[in-house]
């Protein structure tokens, strides 16, 4: 039975969940604007015209990594490598204490890395603690549910004891990658030997059950089917059915550039608007949806605010994954910058911490002052 | 050449008063110029395999292109505009304010301008320039948006959109790769474009390194884009036919 957008938009307005079938349907859907504009209605419905963004320095310590992603630009499979890279504890602290002394309020760090062979445990959870010495009010994102799932099975521990020892270094959430596409057709294509999307789904669970929040992600636009994107996202509405755990979802544009798969052409603009507006339509349990603007650029980035999007991301500050893979958007985004975006959108800016806690808004938003008093003595460097 | 004179339909005007267009949201705006479009010219958008005379008196592009062009800043080294026939130049790339436009029109090249645009201009400003260029003395084959510094997404494609349903006499509308980005200018399909504006080659080198922003679509590349936006690709031909490009 052929499935008209007309019934499906009387769903979402019902606040049905929409089908499997639906949500392909929506990805055939010609029109656009149609689509668009249903989205925006959820996405206003939700959070009306507030957009949030934060401050935040992006950590990744090592490329070195024993899996062989295909889609992947960052990772270095030998530590011998002269484009391989290990910080040392001191030099990843060193990114924090230059924040620090720059007097950046940046409220969260994000910390994710190639899968190292070679180091031990004590190097993850001595990260988090020391970065927590120099800042104990940073909230550490730390560590895909693939590199969660690799410290399980290479140090002949549970996710569960796995999860307890970093969050008692200082992990306070988990980011969302690694979830590339569930389908096996498509992992065993991309991304062979690494955590399967049961085992990924599997530490987010545990994850939750914790009381930890977790994201979750989709990288799409290489050789995965709408069928299988669609896959996906229920995947992931029924886990977060069952746990509640998923704030955001994040939409991967991929990039084809410096990896093996350099041959594909990447999702067009029009493909990113319909994944974004689709995703919005199809995760209704999932309260935000995040332009990742590194990936997708800023332009496109700002677009989707009304197709389904209400987040941004933030400042990022030294991202290396996706740059290696061909990123033309900047390193770092100033918060003066990115408000402007958000207003320019029609939008309303809202500065927000790692679990939507509102830091600012309004006239409290002054980009160009950013040290309110209480983020000031959050800045006390303890080490 | 008017559009008449062309074969094109005759534009129908919008209800909407211009400046009724600045309360539209987003999906009202990109509807309505998608609809203009599809009226004046069908659910078509379209590519050529253009040429550049240079400066130099050398030409950028194919042999065999479908379209010759010039630049206007590139016209007083050419030797201005009586080597432009000579030259086999059917369109004049120029910006709005260039003097040379209207002679350029009454001597039968086809006038494409560059219409600028910039971050926070009040859209009232923008179709008041846009009502100036509406009053033109010459014929205007097509306009292109041009961002003065780092285009907005929302920004670009709203003011693609009033481009289209203020200038109800100019054809076409032009997305330029270059200035815009292939995600952007695909974009722009949904809010009034038909064509796209870029060198169009046999191969393309992979988008690394010193090629990291380069413009140049494969005709396979700009058939996807179009297809993408949901219009039937074409190809446009030096006699003015188009062809579409089958899936």
């Amino acid at each position: 039975m052929t499935i008209s957008f007309a019934q499906i938009r009387d769903k979402v307005r019902a606040a049905e969940t929409l089908s499997f079938e639906d949500g392909v349907a929506l990805y055939q859907h010609p029109n656009l604007m149609e689509l668009g504009a249903l989205a925006n209605e959820v996405r206003e419905r939700l959070h009306g015209d507030r957009t949030y963004f934060n401050r935040n320095l992006h950590i990744n310590a090592t490329n070195v990594c024993e899996a062989s992603c295909r889609f992947c630009s960052f990772a270095r499979l030998q530590p011998g490598d002269p484009a391989a890279y290990t910080m040392t504890l001191e030099e990843a602290w060193g990114k924090l204490r230059a924040r620090v002394a720059a007097n950046d309020p940046i409220t969260e760090i994000h910390i994710v890395n190639g899968l190292h062979p070679g180091l031990a445990f004590d190097y993850y959870t001595d990260l988090l603690a020391g970065l927590k010495r120099i800042q104990p009010s940073i909230h550490l994102k730390a560590f895909t549910a693939v590199e969660i799932f690799y410290f399980a099975k290479k140090f002949g521990m549970s996710i569960e004891e796995v999860l307890q020892a970093l969050r008692a270094a200082g992990l306070d959430s988990l980011p969302g990658g690694g979830a590339e596409i569930f389908a096996p057709r498509v992992r065993k294509k991309i991304c062979d030997d690494k955590s399967d999307a049961d085992e990924w789904l599997e530490v987010h669970r545990v994850a939750h059950r914790m009381g930890l929040r977790s994201n979750c992600t989709m990288l799409y636009g290489h050789i995965e089917t709408a069928e299988e994107r669609v896959d996906h996202m229920l995947r992931l509405r029924a886990l977060q059915d069952e746990t509640g755990g998923f704030q955001t979802f994040i939409p991967l544009a991929f990039h084809p550039d410096n990896n093996a798969l350099m041959k594909l052409p990447g999702p067009t603009g029009v493909e990113d608007l319909r994944t974004y507006a689709t995703a919005r339509l199809l995760l209704h349990n999932i309260p935000h949806l995040k332009a990742y603007w590194i990936m997708l650029g800023i332009k496109t980035a700002q677009t989707a605010l009304w197709f389904g999007a209400d987040d941004l991301d933030g400042t990022v500050q030294e991202e290396r994954i996706y740059h290696m893979a061909g990123a033309a958007t900047p390193q770092v985004m100033h918060p003066t910058e990115i408000i402007r975006l958000i207003q320019n959108a029609g939008r309303t800016p809202v500065e927000r911490d790692t679990l939507y806690n509102v830091v600012a808004e309004g006239a409290a938003l002054i980009p160009d002052k950013p040290f309110r008093r209480d983020v000031r003595r959050s800045l006390e460097v303890v080490s | 050449m008017s559009v008449e004179a062309r074969g094109l339909p005759t534009p129908e005007l919008t209800d909407e008063s211009p400046d009724s267009l600045t309360t539209l949201d987003l999906f009202a705006l990109g509807r309505q110029a998608s609809a203009a479009r599809d009226r004046q010219l069908g659910r078509r958008g379209t590519f050529v395999r253009a040429r550049q005379l240079l400066a130099s008196g050398g030409w950028r592009g194919p042999r065999d292109a479908a379209e010759s062009t010039v630049e206007d800043a590139d016209l007083a080294a050419i030797g201005g505009l009586p080597a432009l026939r000579a030259a086999g130049i059917d369109l004049l790339v120029a910006p709005v304010d260039s003097s040379h436009v209207r002679a350029a029109a009454e001597a039968g090249l086809r006038i494409l301008l560059r219409v600028p645009y910039r971050l926070g201009e009040d859209e009232r400003e923008r179709l008041d320039r846009l009502a100036a260029l509406d009053r033109a003395a010459y014929d205007v084959w097509g306009v292109m948006p041009e961002p003065v510094g780092e285009p907005y997404g929302l920004d670009t494609l709203r003011f693609f959109a009033l481009s289209r349903l203020a200038l109800p006499r100019v054809p076409h509308l032009l997305a330029d790769v270059g200035a815009l980005g292939p995600r952007l200018a695909q974009m722009a399909f949904g809010f009034g474009a038909d064509e796209l504006f870029a060198p169009i080659v046999s191969e393309r080198a992979l988008r690394l390194g010193a090629n990291a922003h380069n413009p140049s679509l494969t005709r396979k590349e700009a058939a996807t884009l179009i297809r993408g936006a949901g219009l039937a690709p074409c190809e446009r031909f030096a006699d003015g036919t188009i062809e579409e490009i089958p899936a």
